[in-house]
């Protein structure tokens, strides 16, 4: 149980060894990156730079594929959908009244779903590699307020929770003769009603419970605490930083201030 | 000690399963071929631990979960033809937490929410709501919210809720939890009323007292597999079969089994029966 | 120094017309295991959220009357400050485990008090063993069954190294391994720590035979308190309450009504086997010969 939130799976791996946090910042400078590159060849390699890592992180196809088919269906949605909202450019392939399927925007559909595809697998690799209490220590260490960082872990150990809740209570209306998939939007919305308020109520009862736990465990008693959890920095980590922000930087740089176009 | 499905006619039966399996998402297989026959009328309780397969099993019985393989036939027909929406109206379902069901801003509205949904005339759903309240002794707080109500009342709102749909078949899962002694007496007392009316009970549980005081039959659950289709009494008297499904017979059943070589029943399951054992063996005085 | 101590104690929630508690006298010693029996609204709970503070820092409600634990009045220490002195265990399995990892989670309460990395790690390792969950360090709460949640509950509660545990019918969500086992981790507490225990619970069944004395509470009331052989003697006493008797209980009643006697008492099978065998089935047979 845990369902697709869970993703992170115990490996020993050099991605799994790497500290959070250069982690953390890793994804977001390859993010940035996906951003300053405008050129399909390079968007290409880099995707299958990240491609590589998730080979590192021995990340099976299967699992990959199952976890990011919503990615790929709005990968290909963005290739369908870009040339008939882009109408710019020529060649001119196809038109159809105002709407004029050009050679240059479907590239440009395809660069943006390869941005996109680079996006979710980066940070899918980051979720892989990454169990929830190294991500919120992490970002703890970073500056993140512990509140914070305790509320983001509290939230995501509580999803599959309620869930199962979720699907509980529609079992219980529905042996009630509830049809949750019948009739128009009005009358699905009034039938959503039976499934949320038992949620609610249940969810609220959690927290108050829950609220009376984290006090009786002393939360908040002071304004240092411990943690058990260290993260320290190895040399690996130095090195792996050290790649990945001239990874950024250099393009950046080729880009902005060079003018190359990249 | 299983009875063979052969030797119930057809038309006594109301549900009955043919090698019944069923296998989560994810691979664990939760039912192991199971044959069960229940007939119209019986009072029946499924006992097992957690994990045992017997919620698993319950709510095959209603449709909300479909055989992996095998077939649950209601009334004869295969429950996988009918929609659940449907089987409702012959297969009723208290879940073990009321709250997950109740809803409503008033008990009489909890209580009309199932009927209604079965497409019920509006005649015909008041005369059914008025008989649910009546059942479950909702009357002095039938204008209510659910909510607000007491544990022991929002469990009898839930199982009036369902009662209002009219089932032929009543499934309960763990309906004395969290009552008081008096409470689930008279809850236990309500339900013995309806199966005394031709209402075919089925408790979830893993309480042997109850077991022992009201159902007629029990199933023993242990993964995924009926150990055991007895009586009430046959069930007692197998102190081994209950350890293996990790449930604990009543302390004078414990007893009685310590006390066979004094030739105490070893079927015994109340304190009233043991010291009348106790009394007779010894012959008075 | 008493455990606890409650004088003339009245409680009402904030919007409740009744009285939780109503005028509640208690003393509990150290090393006492009090187990307070009642069904809903008996004000067992309320009893147990008085005992770490939760009541009246957390809850609010009017609150009249002195509560000390330890010494010390519960309104003039916050509940981070109790929480060193008392442990709190409640009926919920979910609502308490809120970490990824048993660890995480049993590690949390010293966390929070900056006790030293290494102490953590032993108090850690100390309270998975009390509760007999040691090496499950890394596992995560959903693949614990009911009975594991409440022991690692349990767990994240000793390890603040409390010397009163409160819990709030911890068994009620439990198959009956579950409840034997916890009921089991119990009893070695007070047995072999010699940890002032109290419990609130609506089963008699197993808790009483471990018990030093039952409190019998009804509608805020306390009706009665006693070592669990003088409190059971009769067992109409619990049902008058709402509670079920211990079975072997209603057999030694019963058998004292029909022997003319009051000196059966049993608090568990293993008793009640050897005073049947010895006093009523043996001299009977030998009375037939």
């Amino acid at each position: 149980m845990g369902g697709f939130i869970d993703l992170y799976t115990e490996a020993d791996t050099f991605l799994h060894r790497m500290d959070p946090r250069v982690k953390i910042v890793s994804v977001l400078m390859l993010s940035l990156l996906a951003f300053v590159l405008t050129n399909l060849n390079l968007l290409l390699l880099l995707l299958a730079f990240i491609f590589l890592l998730l080979l590192l992180a021995r990340a099976t196809m299967s699992r990959t594929l199952f976890a990011l088919k919503f990615v790929f269906r709005f990968m290909v949605l963005i290739v369908i959908l870009w040339p008939i909202f882009d109408p710019s450019g020529s060649p001119v392939l196809a038109s159809l009244g105002p709407i004029k399927i050009t050679e240059p925007a479907i590239w440009r559909g395809v660069t943006s779903a390869v941005r996109v595809g680079c996006l979710a697998t980066v940070w899918y690799i980051l979720m892989f590699t990454t169990s929830q209490r190294d991500l919120v220590r992490a970002l703890v260490k970073l500056g993140v307020r512990f509140d914070f960082g305790l509320t983001l872990a509290i939230s995501l150990r509580f999803l599959p929770t309620f869930g199962a809740l979720i699907d509980s209570i529609k079992d219980a209306q529905r042996a009630r003769g509830l049809e949750l998939s019948k009739g128009g939007l009005l009358k699905r919305s009034r039938n959503y009603v039976a499934v949320l308020v038992p949620t609610i109520v249940s969810a609220l009862r959690t927290a108050d419970t829950l609220s009376l736990a984290l006090q009786s465990r002393a939360y908040g008693a002071r304004a240092d605490r411990t943690y058990l959890r260290d993260l320290t920095m190895r040399p690996s980590d130095y090195v792996a930083l050290t790649v990945l922000v001239l990874l950024l930087v250099l393009p950046t740089f080729a880009k902005f201030v060079m003018q190359i176009d990249i | 000690m299983i009875p063979s499905a052969n030797t119930i006619p057809q038309e006594e039966k109301i549900i009955s399963t043919r090698n019944l399996k069923f296998t989560y998402e994810g691979g664990v297989q939760a039912l192991h071929g199971l044959n069960l026959d229940i007939r119209y009328g019986d009072y029946l309780a499924i006992v097992g631990g957690n994990g045992s397969g017997k919620t698993t099993l319950a709510k095959t019985l209603n449709g909300l979960l479909r055989p992996t393989s095998g077939t649950v036939f209601v009334k004869g027909r295969s429950a996988s033809e009918q929609k659940v929406a449907e089987l409702a109206k012959i297969v009723g379902y208290a879940f073990q937490n009321p709250d997950h069901q109740l809803f409503c801003s008033s008990v009489e509205d909890e209580v009309r929410f199932g009927p209604e949904n079965l497409g019920y005339s509006d005649s015909e759903v008041r005369e059914k709501v008025e008989r649910a309240i009546e059942a479950m002794r909702l009357g002095d707080v039938r204008k209510l919210p659910p909510l607000s109500l007491r544990l022991g009342q929002r469990r009898r709102v839930s199982i009036a809720s369902i009662i209002a749909m009219d089932p032929q078949v009543l499934i309960l899962d763990e309906p004395t939890t969290g009552l008081d002694a008096g409470e689930s007496q008279d809850l236990l007392d309500r339900l013995k009323v309806l199966n005394a009316e031709g209402k075919t009970i089925i408790l979830i549980t893993h309480d042997m007292r109850v077991v022992a005081e009201n159902a007629r039959r029990v199933i023993v659950m242990s993964n995924g597999r009926m150990i055991l289709d007895s009586d009430c009494r046959g069930v007692f008297s197998d102190l081994a079969i209950l350890g293996e499904s990790s449930l604990e017979p009543p302390p004078v059943s414990k007893l009685a089994h310590r006390l066979a070589k004094y030739g105490i029943p070893q079927d015994v399951v109340s304190a009233e029966e043991l010291v009348f054992q106790l009394m007779r063996s010894g012959g008075g005085g | 120094m008493k455990a606890l101590e409650l004088k003339d104690v009245r409680f009402k929630y904030r919007g409740s017309e009744d009285w939780a508690l109503d005028s509640v006298s208690l003393d509990v010693e150290k090393g006492e295991f009090v187990t307070v029996l009642g069904c809903n609204g008996s004000g067992k709970s309320t009893l147990c959220l008085l005992a770490n503070g939760l009541i009246p820092h957390a809850i609010p409600g009017d609150l009249q009357g002195v509560v000390t634990v330890f010494g010390r009045n519960v309104v003039q220490q916050s509940v981070a400050e109790s929480s060193t002195k008392v442990g709190i265990v409640f009926q919920e399995p979910e609502s308490q485990l809120f970490c990824m990892s048993v660890e995480e989670e049993v590690a949390f309460g010293p966390e929070n008090l900056a006790i030293p990395r290494e102490e953590i790690r032993e108090r850690v390792e100390w309270a998975l063993e009390l509760v007999g969950m040691k090496g499950y360090n890394s596992r995560s709460p959903f693949s614990l069954s009911g009975g594991q949640k409440q022991r690692v509950a349990i767990a994240a509660a000793l390890s603040m190294r409390p010397e009163m545990l409160v819990l709030d019918e911890p068994a009620y969500a439990l198959d009956p391994m579950g409840r034997i086992g916890l009921y089991s981790v119990l009893k070695d507490l007070k047995e072999k720590h010699g940890m002032t225990v109290i419990l609130a619970e609506r089963d008699a069944e197993e808790a009483s035979a471990f018990s030093d004395r039952l409190v019998l509470m009804k509608k805020g009331k306390m009706l009665e308190i006693g070592s669990s052989r003088q409190v059971l003697q009769d067992p109409q006493k619990l049902r008058s309450i709402g509670v079920t008797p211990p079975q072997v209980t209603e057999v030694a009643a019963l058998l004292n009504e029909r022997l003319k006697t009051s000196r059966f008492s049993f608090l568990s099978v293993n008793e009640a086997e050897k005073a049947i065998v010895g006093e009523v089935l043996r001299p009977r047979r030998e009375g037939k010969r």
